[in-house]
């Protein structure tokens, strides 16, 4: 059992060190988890879900250090003065990002770890791995490279490993958010093996569909308090508009690739895309593979497929970063070979933080401009302005948030004047709202005339902006 | 018993055994940084320092790892090239050739030994290695955490070099001065996150618990590591003699 007594948390080191005290993250927090429940965090971004976790599996306040005022109790015991390793046989945590959660460089060491740091003795971990593996069924993943491994390969073998260390309680902190649709009804699949082995979960998502039919109840929570708690027929019952005004996503899961958009459709300027073919070093296998393909000019295309489908490097390839790759793109009359479209494409990357490079997001603006422009700093405070940036003109790119970051990525697109826009996967880890404002901006962008291409597994998202849609792999 | 399509960790560990103990490797780099890269004993170890180097690369092909194997012989072939024409060139290409030939003889042999070990140990033998070497927690895990980090932050810097060319940012550019810094500043910041984050998880599953970890891979020494074991030992006594002025 999970207590929570009047719980409240600020990050920070309490103004020891002189820093300038933050927000509360949670206030009065008061929620109990009976053993073999179902527990669903859900609520905008920054609504204190992912530290409700970190107080249960203690990476607060022993890793995030901060203040903490009230209980958390596990199984009648205060976690005040636990030390992790205490709570690691208790506890079981996936996160998020699949790529940065693996302590070993294979899939075997991964799932002994949490055994092995226990000092259990080692035909113990054998065994449990053995059943492990067969429980999940995960043989084929064994004894691999983790780099290797898709995405959606990678958060198996995370909860996989949670599994061998036998925890009572598992806590999921936005598993999927990095995942497609295939690989998401998997891992509900492994959710629901928990659950009926009794153990206790807590999830904390944005993308409650996959698990709304699953849990016992669902909490909502807005700016460090519970706002609502739903059961039963509540939570049954709850309609989208409902789900919609409180700020949550869809709670019906939809396949992207069963929305009926039209690839391409009579009367749209053509781009044209002729034999595409890329290959990883050392392997025979194309990952892109495309003798012909024409996408629809100024509208936004979703790009859908599964992890491992090679949409990321479709993307890599359109914008001329991958050398092996050959291929012409024809748009306008005009042969653009790979050092061409380097400049009539821009991507705006998964991981935005590495393409600013800068100490403010004026500078940023700035060296992408073409060096002809007449007015520099005019025209970079008008690219900011219409990105809704220019109140932080002056702040560092990486301090900014992701979705900052992503507008200021594509103000540099605009700065340097390409016209056709590249997104991997732009809305993940994003709630309602701000998947929302995302789809109301490349509406935008589209009216300007530019060419989106959505590489997303977010169905809402298609739902929301797209009007094309093309399927890969 | 199990059903045999069932998987079995341990014959699976039995069968990924690797051919070295992993305190066999850690003894192979450090003889050859001293005497091959370090040039440790001068002239009279040249016999033995030369059968030292063949070492990482018949280990190299004993693990299957081609590749490697024929980048480490280019990288020597172009390093004794270079020192064989260093006399027939002009006195500055000369010099140069005599600078890069020395440089890659020297380094090539105890890089390959250091991607042997690296390409051929897991995580969990390195650890168990150390442990039974009785290297302390606060060696060991940092190093440990090196097999991980590496080809993650490999990932990041491809990537950022990527989106620089994509940005338009480049050494030909207007800014060449500024590249590396602005190549530093994405690294630093995302290295950072990796570390943190990598850190989190390998805390909540109880990484650092006061209690002797144990180790489901195998490790232990067979003849081949003895062997080898041998061979460093002579190393090392066949210098120390040389120090006290002792022939053989």
């Amino acid at each position: 059992m999970i207590e929570f007594k009047s719980v409240s948390f600020r990050y920070g080191a309490g103004g020891e060190d002189g820093r300038t005290r933050n927000e509360a993250s949670l206030t009065d927090v008061s929620l109990t988890v009976r053993d073999g429940e179902f527990v669903l965090l859900t609520g905008p971004s920054g609504c204190g879900k992912t530290t409700v976790l970190r107080l249960i599996n203690g990476l607060i306040p022993q890793f995030y250090p901060g203040e903490v005022t009230g209980e958390v109790l596990i199984d009648g015991e205060s976690n005040a003065g636990r030390e992790l390793y205490d709570l690691a046989p208790k506890v079981g945590t996936v996160f998020q990002n699949p790529r940065t959660q693996f302590y070993n460089v294979d899939t075997t060491g991964e799932l002994a770890f949490g055994c092995e740091n226990r000092g259990m003795p080692e035909e113990e971990i054998c065994s449990r791995i053995d059943e492990t593996v067969s429980r999940f069924r995960i043989e084929g993943l064994m004894d691999r490279s983790i780099f290797r491994l898709s995405d959606g390969e990678k958060q198996k073998i995370a909860c996989a490993s949670a599994d061998v260390s036998g925890p009572g309680i598992i806590l999921l902190d936005e598993p999927s958010a990095n995942l497609d649709y295939g690989a998401t009804l998997a891992l509900r699949e492994m959710i629901l093996r928990w659950r009926s082995e009794g153990k206790t979960i807590v999830a904390a998502e944005h993308r409650i569909a996959y698990l709304w039919d699953l849990t016992d109840r669902a909490v909502l929570m807005k700016d460090g308090r519970i706002l609502r708690e739903l059961t039963g027929a509540e939570k049954d019952g709850i309609s989208e508009e409902e789900l919609t005004s409180l700020g949550l996503r869809s709670r019906t899961t939809e396949d992207p690739a069963a929305i009926p958009l039209p690839a391409f459709s009579e009367g749209d300027e053509p781009i044209l895309l002729r034999d595409f073919r890329f290959a990883y070093p050392g392997t025979k296998k194309a990952v892109v593979d495309l003798p012909e393909m024409k996408l629809a000019a100024g509208e936004i295309t979703a790009v859908v497929g599964c992890n491992g489908a090679g949409k990321t490097s479709l993307l890599n390839c359109l914008c001329g970063l991958e050398g092996r790759c050959s291929g012409t793109l024809e748009y306008r009359g005009k042969r653009y070979g790979r050092r061409e479209r380097r400049r009539l494409c821009f991507m705006v990357m998964q991981d935005t933080g590495n393409q600013l490079f800068t100490e403010s997001a004026l500078d940023e603006v700035l060296i992408s401009l073409p060096k002809d422009e007449p007015e520099p700093e005019k025209r970079a405070g008008e690219l900011l302005a219409l990105l809704d940036l220019e109140d932080f003109a002056g702040r560092h790119p990486q301090s900014l948030s992701g979705g900052q970051k992503q507008r200021l990525a594509i103000a540099c697109a605009l700065a340097s004047g390409r016209e056709i826009l590249l997104l991997d996967e732009p809305t993940s880890g994003l709630d309602h709202r701000h998947m929302k404002e995302t789809a109301a901006l490349f509406e935008r962008l589209r009216a300007m005339g530019t060419t989106l291409l959505v590489v997303t597994h977010d169905s809402e998202l298609i739902r929301a902006c797209c009007t094309r849609r093309i399927g890969i792999g | 018993m199990s059903a045999p399509a069932s998987y079995s960790v341990k014959a699976a560990q039995e069968g990924r055994r690797s051919f070295l103990d992993p305190r066999t490797k850690l003894a192979l780099v450090l003889t050859l940084a001293l005497f091959v890269l370090g040039g440790l004993g001068g002239e009279r170890m040249e016999p033995l320092k030369t059968v030292l180097s063949a070492l990482p690369f018949l280990l190299l092909l004993i693990e299957r790892e081609w590749k490697r194997f024929l980048r480490g012989c280019l990288m020597l072939g172009i390093g004794y090239g270079l020192l064989y024409a260093m006399p027939y060139l002009p006195r500055a290409a000369g010099f140069f050739a005599l600078m890069c030939g020395g440089i890659l003889t020297r380094f090539v042999v105890t890089v390959v030994m250091g991607e042997y070990l690296v390409a051929s140990t897991s995580v969990s033998e390195f650890i168990s290695g150390m442990e039974r070497l009785r290297m302390p927690a606060a060696v060991t895990i940092p190093m440990s955490v090196m097999f991980r980090l590496f080809p993650t932050i490999g990932a990041e810097w491809k990537s950022i070099r990527r989106a620089m060319g994509m940005r338009g940012i480049s050494l030909g550019g207007n800014r060449a001065g500024e590249v590396l810094e602005y190549r530093m500043v994405p690294m630093i910041t995302s290295s950072v996150r990796i570390g943190e984050e990598l850190s989190a998880s390998a805390l909540t599953r109880g990484l650092g618990a006061p209690v002797k970890r144990t180790n489901i891979c195998r490790i232990g020494f067979r003849a081949q590591d003895w062997i080898l074991l041998l061979l460093c030992l002579a190393a090392f006594v066949f210098w120390i003699l040389g120090l006290l002025g002792v022939g053989i």
